[in-house]
């Protein structure tokens, strides 16, 4: 065990910076193999732990939240692990091992995971119509969402990122019209060369979804309010040619949600930068999740590695080495994407096992 | 049409607006048409600190008790709130203050007594009262603009509640206060709601009387007024305060009387003294005042002299817990004076009771000459329902009064006759011809002493046996049944404001297929008996909840009829649990 752990007297206190799926897995296996210590998971959000990967669901057949959750309430006393919801960290103490919360909360932590993921980007030129947007990375905003959009209704996709690919196919389902304007990141967090694009590109319009080529248009120049009668928004184009759609959502990829970790002494570079053991360089700190750079190796980088499998493989490799282990982290996954069977775009980022 | 039962609860420290919210709370949803039942809890202490929690439960029909657990918790300050988290059900709300303004070390800010199944909120009030009044007051509104809005309730109740509430303050307050709301308001109404809380819309209904809020001790006084009570004597004490507190306000408007005395004996003296003189008059104590009111209560009984007196139950003995509610003070009502000291004893079961009861009381003082005690508890007192009064106002009787008999020449007045009935008719000071002599001493037909082991047998007689009459006073049931009719495998026997809950414990125990019943007993004293015991023939078990120790009302009906019953007596300070007397109903049931 690392000798800074160590020294933490019993029962230590284990606490984990988001609520997600690294978060949740960390937070199991630190109950298996601490069953002494506390366990707490602080998180902003008011819901536990609910599947996101099924969020595209509450367009078709999920009707409420608890629907969605990966867990039953019940679990989490009996596995005496402490969720503690409606609480934002305002910063990371690391010399007093002290997180502290924006409500004035001081936590005292003897190993810390962040976990924290990543909130939808949303390139600059494009901040200033933030509340014009409709969004997808909550439940509560996506619930905003399908109630702002009509049965049947458009909806403009700016970027088109996996994780607004995967909505698009619900909505092609429920007979919606989905119009998607092109950007660098579409297909995020997958990297293509331009031919894996083009055919990616191809496959997407034989599914239905029309693909606006951004760049040909000349970037964004505004979303509006749409006009008395017409659809809820507008998309102007520099080089003309507006668009109309019930509801417009940016799908740009994530950034990592580290603010709170700015100041601690703590590597950051996009993201929170750890060691193939997750660990920061602070020995009692640990990243999990689309928070993190792992130092590749192989690559001689730090890199983000997405996907459902990759993050819940970083929450237990964290929870082993938070105990004193000395896991590495190593992806088992090909980061492809492809077609199914029907011809329909594939990705392993789309993978998920209940 | 779905129905609405929600339960809110507002905690906060002595000073943060607590029992205020809860009051505009209640007033606005009664007012939006729905049912309530409120309670206030607060502490010993006048101010500054000790805990205070305003509950309410809002229905859409007519319920009798508050719940064990509630659907959504307010605090306005955690350090006071932490204990109640879990009273909150699963998918029911905790809201709290999200940005305190002193550090908290771990588990002292409400978030960390979230529990799996409950959604929490967390609301800037301080931020918002800052931003929308100027200062940090307001918390309290703003967490009313909170309820309304996360719940969906109208806001135009409560502005006009809080308009009246603050209208004497000046427009400058009322508009502050305002602002505190809409700003809870609409910060609430752009929340995303994931708790099960709703409410369910006010169909029309039956234009049956009047509804509007009453305490228990404010139903005692609206009563008191509509019986055309005279003149009051009292002496401050929890928590009987407020009755005379609102009397005080009201009586001299109507050119009557009302005085604040010394003590305790020197306000039954008085109200003794007024009754003797021909005026309705009454007084309000507790159990300690009532310990010193007892040796007076014997000189009504014994000049047999119309008055009525209050008692509103807290914890005992001595000053014991001023702020908590019991019912141990059954025996001091019955017994509490020297010899044979017979009187009427009735105890209301809600608030709609403590009125009729009042009025009625009166009516029973004059028509069988003798004190009348009401009964009443803390819970009771400060408990807020929606009532409802017929338009006119209720008809009790103003003048109960034997009428006086012409007296034929040379005849002399006997004030004390011994009658079929066993009331004499009464001369008050000013009746012509109509002299006569008036002591504590034992005496015969004319007030004269007389301690004669014959005229001592006789008055005694007299003096107890006139109030069996009121064991069919008019318009006044001195019991009555609820629940299954016929034989039952557990009936309750439950008085006072217990009764409430033992009657949603009986209904939650029908639902379980439990042959049930329960008789409320309204009248105490004389003890009916004989209702009594044709209801306990009834049933195969007989289950007494009451909240004192001894088991008081147990061990009268034990006394009158000599059969068994099983005690329920806890004494929490705070109303029987309905599923601690379910669980009860259960065991017997079970056999």
């Amino acid at each position: 065990m690392n000798a800074d752990l160590a020294a933490s007297p019993a029962p230590r206190h284990h606490v984990i910076i988001g609520n997600g799926v690294a978060g949740n897995q960390a937070a199991e296996l630190l109950r298996d193999r601490d069953p002494e210590s506390r366990v707490t998971i602080l998180t902003h959000s008011r819901l536990l732990f609910y599947n996101r990967y099924r969020l595209p669901r509450i367009f078709q057949d999920v009707t409420s939240w608890p629907e969605l959750l990966a867990l039953p309430p019940e679990h989490y006393a009996a596995r005496r692990i402490h969720v503690r919801r409606e609480c934002r960290v305002s910063a990371v103490d690391p010399r007093n091992r002290l997180v502290k919360l924006a409500h004035n909360e001081t936590i005292p932590y003897d190993t810390l995971l962040v976990a924290t993921g990543g909130r939808g980007h949303l390139p600059e030129e494009l901040a200033e119509y933030r509340p014009l947007f409709h969004h997808f990375g909550s439940y509560e905003a996506a619930m905003a969402t399908r109630r702002a959009l009509p049965d049947r209704g458009a909806v403009v996709m700016l970027g088109g990122d996996m994780i607004g690919l995967d909505l698009a196919r619900t909505l092609l389902a429920i007979q919606c019209r989905v119009i998607l304007v092109t950007h660098e990141t579409t297909f995020w967090p997958h990297a293509l060369t331009p031919e894996e694009r083009a055919e990616a590109l191809s496959t997407l319009e034989t599914m239905g979804i029309e693909v606006i080529d951004g760049d040909a248009r000349g970037g964004i120049v505004a979303v509006e309010q749409g006009a008395p009668g017409l659809p809820a928004r507008r998309v102007r184009f520099h080089n003309g040619g507006d668009l109309y759609g019930d509801v417009v959502m940016p799908c740009f990829g994530l950034t990592p949600m580290v603010e709170f970790m700015v100041g601690t002494g703590i590597d950051i570079e996009r993201g929170v930068l750890v060691n193939p053991q997750l660990r920061t360089s602070d020995p009692c700190i640990f990243a999990a999740g689309d928070v993190c750079q792992i130092w590749s190796e192989e690559e001689r980088a730090y890199r983000f590695y997405y996907g459902y499998r990759n993050v819940r493989a970083m929450g237990a490799v964290a929870a082993v080495n938070m105990t004193g282990g000395q896991e590495a982290f190593a992806t088992t996954r090909a980061e492809s994407i492809g077609r199914d069977a029907q011809g329909r775009i594939d990705s392993s980022f789309w993978v998920y096992e209940a | 049409m779905s129905k609405t039962d929600i339960q809110i609860a507002i905690c906060g420290s002595a000073g943060d607006g607590t029992i205020a919210a809860g009051d505009i709370l209640r007033n606005a949803v009664a007012a939006a048409g729905y049912r309530v039942i409120g309670f206030d809890v607060y502490p010993p202490e006048i101010r500054g600190f000790g805990k205070c929690i305003s509950r309410l439960r809002i229905t859409t029909d007519q319920s009798y008790s508050l719940k064990r657990h509630s659907d959504v918790l307010l605090s306005l300050d955690d350090s006071q709130a932490l204990p109640h988290a879990g009273e909150v059900r699963d998918m029911g709300a905790l809201i709290f203050e999200s940005q305190p303004i002193a550090p908290c070390l771990e588990g002292e800010h409400m978030s960390a007594r979230v529990l799996p199944g409950q959604i929490p909120y967390g609301f800037p009030m301080r931020e918002l009262s800052q931003q929308a009044t100027g200062g940090g007051r307001s918390r309290n509104l703003v967490a009313l603009g909170i309820i309304a809005g996360l719940l969906g309730l109208l806001p135009d109740p409560f502005r006009k509640i809080i308009a009246r509430k603050f209208g004497k303050q000046g427009p400058e307050i009322v508009a502050r206060s305002l602002a505190g709301f809409q700003a809870g308001f609409e910060d609430a109404s752009r929340t995303f709601k994931l708790d099960d809380v709703v409410f369910a819309p006010i169909g029309p209904r039956e234009p049956s009387g009047r509804v509007i809020m009453l305490s228990g001790n404010a139903a005692v006084a609206r009563g008191c007024l509509d019986a055309e009570l005279d003149t009051f004597f009292g002496y401050p004490i929890t928590p009987a305060t407020s009755i005379m507190e609102r009397l005080a306000t009201e009586l001299p408007k109507r050119g009557r009387r009302l005085l604040q005395t010394e003590d305790e004996i020197a306000a039954i003296a008085a109200t003794i003294g007024a009754g003797y003189a021909g005026a309705r008059a009454a007084t309000a104590t507790s159990g300690p005042g009532l310990a010193l009111m007892s040796e007076m209560l014997g000189l009504a009984t014994i000049t047999e002299t119309p008055c009525v007196v209050f008692v509103s139950q807290r914890g005992g003995p001595s000053t014991g817990m001023p702020t908590k509610t019991e019912q141990s003070d059954l025996n001091a009502a019955l017994y509490g004076s020297p010899g044979d000291g017979q009187r009427i004893v009735i105890a209301p079961t809600n608030v709609e009771g403590c009125y009729r009861c009042a009025g009625k009381a009166f009516e029973m003082a004059e028509r069988y000459q003798t004190p009348v005690i009401v009964l009443l508890d803390l819970y009771l007192s400060n408990r807020y329902e929606t009532v409802t009064l017929e338009e006119s106002g209720h008809a009790f009787v103003l003048d109960a009064n034997k009428p006086l008999p012409r007296l034929e020449p040379g005849e002399t007045y006997r004030r004390y006759a011994l009658t079929e009935d066993g009331v004499s008719p009464r001369a008050v000071p000013g009746d012509a011809d109509h002299m006569h002599v008036i002591t504590g001493l034992e005496h015969n037909e004319l007030g004269r002493p007389d301690d004669s082991e014959s005229m001592h047998a006789a008055m005694s007689r007299k003096r107890h046996d006139k109030l069996q009459a009121a064991l069919c006073h008019p318009d006044f049931a001195v019991t009555r049944r609820f629940g299954a009719s016929g034989r039952v495998k557990v009936g309750l026997l439950a008085w006072g404001s217990t009764f409430g809950e033992c009657l949603e414990a009986v209904f939650m125990a029908q639902a379980l297929d439990i042959p049930c019943a329960a008789l409320k007993v309204v009248m105490l004293s004389p003890f009916p008996a004989q209702a009594v015991a044709a209801f306990m023939d009834d049933c195969d078990q007989v289950l007494v909840p009451e909240v004192n120790y001894e088991g008081q009302f147990a061990q009268l009906v034990q006394g009158v009829l000599a059969r068994p019953v099983t005690r329920l007596s806890r004494v929490p300070g705070s109303p029987m649990p309905v599923e601690q007397i379910l669980d009860e109903i259960r065991r017997l049931a079970r056999g």
